[in-house]
């Protein structure tokens, strides 16, 4: 390339030469965007080729299932992204949301029976939990990771004093239904979370707050001199991510039918990492619900086909670590950001 | 007169197909102080970037000690000779004042990758003193006023250029005063003297005539990137230098001045003393429907923080602010728009366009609560408000939906202009509405300003040259040092010329 644009130096003039330059931008920029759908389809296609099981119905059944919470995870957490910041508080959140709502509904350590509404308190809880710290990072100035970090904090703790060292075990007839129920061979908790996750697209894609969200996160200066409202809609990203975090807590235990704080635990990384195999940015400004979603695919593909290619845990490990880096590595736009914190 | 240091012949720089600089020919004499003087963007800056090494010039030789001279960057300028005090001060806060004199050269000090502090700071308080500087180098910079620092800025540059240049050394001046006091500014010229007597040659940039006047020997003007004149200080006195500063005026055809209106009586905006402190005080005007209100000064007068005051983007330390007659404090650029106050800022690039929007996305970013459907964005509204203003502003561009970031500049200008209209705020800044645009798009945008006028804006504008300004305004009004030092009323027929306007700005 670079020997190639030093021959153009003699024959174009600048203004030419500028104008091959942004169609050079332009074209990686395409390829950049569809860098993800190629890594799926080569990891669909590896999958496929080296083991026969890959594409039963079975395993595919098996693939949606094990996406279905990071899924939930991802729809949140892309506004936060795009924002450029990050929140640490969804485990706590998770694990909040699973214990207030095995502690709600019917179980083994009490006689509440709030059903339904016990679920819907528990999301409007992580949705208050949620705007409480986007007020808190808008309106204190705290840095997102410090304030949700600490915001993390409280709600693990909270979680353990709801049920005081004895995880509850959920007993509510309707949990069981959710959990072990299937539409034409799909789990329903795979449908409520491709339910979200439809619904966070369509906010993310066609209302003002959605884009609003991509203009603060590639330029705030510029979406702040255009006068939208900053403030309100960092707040309301905290309050969406906090929301799917609660719903992905429920989730959760229901799958388990228990109610302990770390439901949660080491769910937030690989979401993250699967964002940004989607072509999401942790500087913010890039990528959206549709990235998520194939992210999350890439990466639950991944580790599902080294399950099946029985690879020891701790390679498994190894290998995701590599992989990420090779994929972040050819989808990063380089000579964009010229400093990297 | 002395031996010729440094030279340029025939200097120029070009940005792609602009050029803000052209066939500078400069000498600088040993023991001579060469004050350069002109108008924001007139080539001063851009003409000592070249000499220190920061940028290359396009065109043109430059010449230290009869040899040709080529620096690749600051350093390099630093190694042969050539330092810069640079108007943004260059120091770390967070080292101490001896680190930043020796910033990159520790070697010196260094044993098996350790350096000795002490013997730096011995070196460093030397390098103070040739300043006629008492302070401790062990001292953080943070924790030194502004004043100081200036000095500790310029004797690490002396000391850097005279380790290997002693007494032919170029010293490059840029604004030095800016943050001194009276007293202060009479030690830096005892300083200038004394780098003077040594032989070496000396640029000083200044806004501040008085400050040209009392301590240089030669003054260059420049004017639109153009060298204008050059004359012994003795020879110069304040109309002379107002009148090479300014130039030609363009005609009023160029700013569509048959197209001015006459102002309503109806106020659109009051500001009644308005301070922000440390940047300007006691600010008032009333801004009418139908009005174009130029706000001149130079760079750091305070137009661009009033402007940012009226938008919410920096809290007045006093003062009120009316819009329609209601008092109103604004915390943000939201509740600006909101009461119908919108800025079109200055850096296009920063804090105008959305790269990754389209274009229609851009138009439409400040009016979205008018374009929905059922709560959703209305795809089809959206469409045609971008396709109106596509149209009207004769935006070039492949579509609604091309990026914002592939227009060139004059066009992701009216874009942002079509941004300002649709907003239906009725009160408009234009903060440097035509800086990096081409000629014709510049018609346009001007033409864009009339046909706000008429359809009721008030406009306030902060034009990119004085010329600008005057031409498209109806009223003007004159910041120096943050205050009102005059005010104009610009009619078609009788507008006010550069120079009677040049006059209250410096």
């Amino acid at each position: 390339m670079n020997n190639k644009r030093r021959g153009l130096l003699e024959t174009l003039t600048v203004g030419q030469q500028f104008v091959a330059r942004a169609e050079d931008n332009a074209r990686m920029d395409k390829i950049r965007r569809y860098a993800p759908l190629i890594l799926l389809v080569i990891m669909t296609a590896i999958g496929g080729i080296s083991q026969k099981n890959f594409f039963s119905w079975a395993n595919i059944v098996n693939i949606m299932f094990q996406m279905s919470i990071p899924l939930v995870i991802s729809v949140g957490l892309s506004y936060v992204l795009l924002l450029g910041s990050i929140d640490l508080s969804i485990e706590g959140n998770m694990g909040f949301a699973g214990s207030l709502v095995a502690f709600l509904v019917i179980n083994n350590s009490n006689s509440n029976n709030f059903g339904i509404f016990g679920i819907i308190v528990v999301i409007l809880i992580g949705v208050a939990v949620g705007a409480l710290v986007g007020f808190l990072h808008t309106k204190a100035k705290i840095a997102s990771f410090i304030v949700t970090y600490a915001m993390g904090c409280i709600m693990t703790g909270a979680a353990i004093l709801i049920y005081r060292g004895t995880p509850i075990q959920v007993k509510d007839p309707m949990f069981v239904t959710i959990s072990q129920g299937r539409l034409f061979g799909i789990p329903y908790i795979t449908l409520i979370s491709f339910a979200v996750f439809i619904i966070g697209a369509i906010i993310m894609n066609y209302t003002a707050f959605g884009r609003a969200v991509f203009a603060i996160g590639d330029n705030e200066a510029a979406a702040a001199s255009t006068g939208i409202n900053i403030t309100r809609t960092k707040i309301k990203v905290f309050a969406l991510c906090g929301c799917t975090a609660a719903i992905a807590g429920v989730l959760q235990c229901m799958r388990l039918k228990l109610g302990q704080s770390d439901l949660g635990l080491n769910q937030m990384f690989p979401v993250v990492t699967a964002i940004v195999l989607g072509g999401g940015s942790v500087s913010g400004g890039k990528g959206g619900a549709l990235q998520s979603f194939v992210g999350v695919l890439i990466y639950t593909e991944l580790a599902n086909w080294l399950t099946l290619m029985g690879v020891d845990t701790n390679v498994k490990k190894v290998i995701q670590g590599i992989i990420i880096i090779i994929a972040v590595t050819l989808t990063v736009e380089h000579n964009r950001k010229t400093v990297v914190k | 007169m002395n031996e010729v240091l440094f030279e340029t012949k025939g200097v120029g720089k070009t940005y792609g197909s602009n050029t803000v600089l052209h066939d500078i020919d400069m000498q600088i004499h040993s023991g001579e102080v060469i004050g350069l003087i002109g108008e924001n963007g007139a080539g001063k800056s851009t003409l000592m970037k070249m000499i220190s090494g920061v940028d290359t010039p396009s065109m043109g030789e430059m010449f230290y000690m009869g040899k040709p001279y080529v620096a690749t960057s600051i350093i390099n300028a630093n190694h042969q000779g050539i330092g810069m005090v640079f108007q943004e001060q260059s120091l770390v806060a967070n080292l101490t004042i001896s680190q930043n004199i020796y910033l990159g050269r520790e070697k010196k000090y260094s044993k098996a990758g350790l350096v000795n502090w002490a013997k730096m700071n011995k070196d460093a308080k030397k390098a103070l003193e040739r300043v006629d500087l008492s302070v401790d180098p062990g001292k953080k910079v943070r924790d030194i006023d502004m004043a100081t620092r200036e000095m500790v800025e310029i004797a690490k540059v002396l000391d850097v250029v005279t380790e290997v240049a002693d007494g032919h050394a170029i010293i490059l001046l840029d604004e030095p005063t800016t943050v001194l006091s009276d007293d202060e500014i009479q030690q830096m010229y005892v300083q200038i003297q004394k780098m003077k007597e040594a032989g070496n040659g000396i640029v000083f940039i200044s806004h501040h005539l008085d400050e040209i006047l009392a301590i240089t020997d030669t003054i260059y003007v420049f004017k639109d990137g153009e060298e204008t004149a050059v004359f012994p200080t003795a020879e110069a006195n304040l109309d002379v230098l107002y009148e090479k500063m300014v130039g030609r005026s363009t005609t009023g055809e160029f700013y569509v001045e048959n197209k001015q209106t006459v102002h309503s009586d109806k106020i659109a905006l009051e500001v009644e003393d308005l301070s922000l402190f440390g940047t300007f005080n006691h600010v008032s005007f009333k801004l009418h429907e139908g009005e174009v209100l130029g706000l001149a000064g130079l760079d750091g007068s305070g137009t661009e923080e009033v402007c940012a005051c009226l938008v919410g983007q920096a809290a007045p330390t006093a003062g009120k602010i009316f819009v329609d007659g209601q008092e109103m404090k604004f915390t943000n650029s939201y509740q600006a728009r909101r009461n119908g106050i919108l800025s079109v800022p200055k850096d296009r690039r920063d804090e105008g366009m959305i790269g990754i929007l389209s274009i229609e996305d851009n138009i439409t970013i400040s009016s979205w609560e008018h374009l929905k459907s059922n709560g959703l964005l209305s795809g089809k509204k959206i469409r045609s408000t971008a396709e109106k203003w596509i149209k009207e502003a004769a935006i070039k561009c492949t579509g609604p939906k091309a990026r914002i970031a592939q227009l060139s500049g004059g066009n992701a200008q009216k874009v942002i202009f079509a941004r300002a209209l649709e907003s239906n705020c009725k009160v408009l800044i234009l903060n440097h509405p035509t800086r990096g645009v081409d000629v014709g798009a510049k018609q346009e945008i001007y033409r864009l300003v009339r046909e706000m006028t008429e359809a009721g804006h008030a406009i306030i504008v902060i034009g990119d040259t004085l010329d600008e300004c005057l031409g498209l305004a109806s009223n003007v009004i004159i910041f120096r040092d943050g205050l009102i030092s005059g005010s104009f009323d610009c009619p078609v027929s009788g507008k006010p010329s550069q120079q009677e306007v040049v006059h209250f700005m410096m």
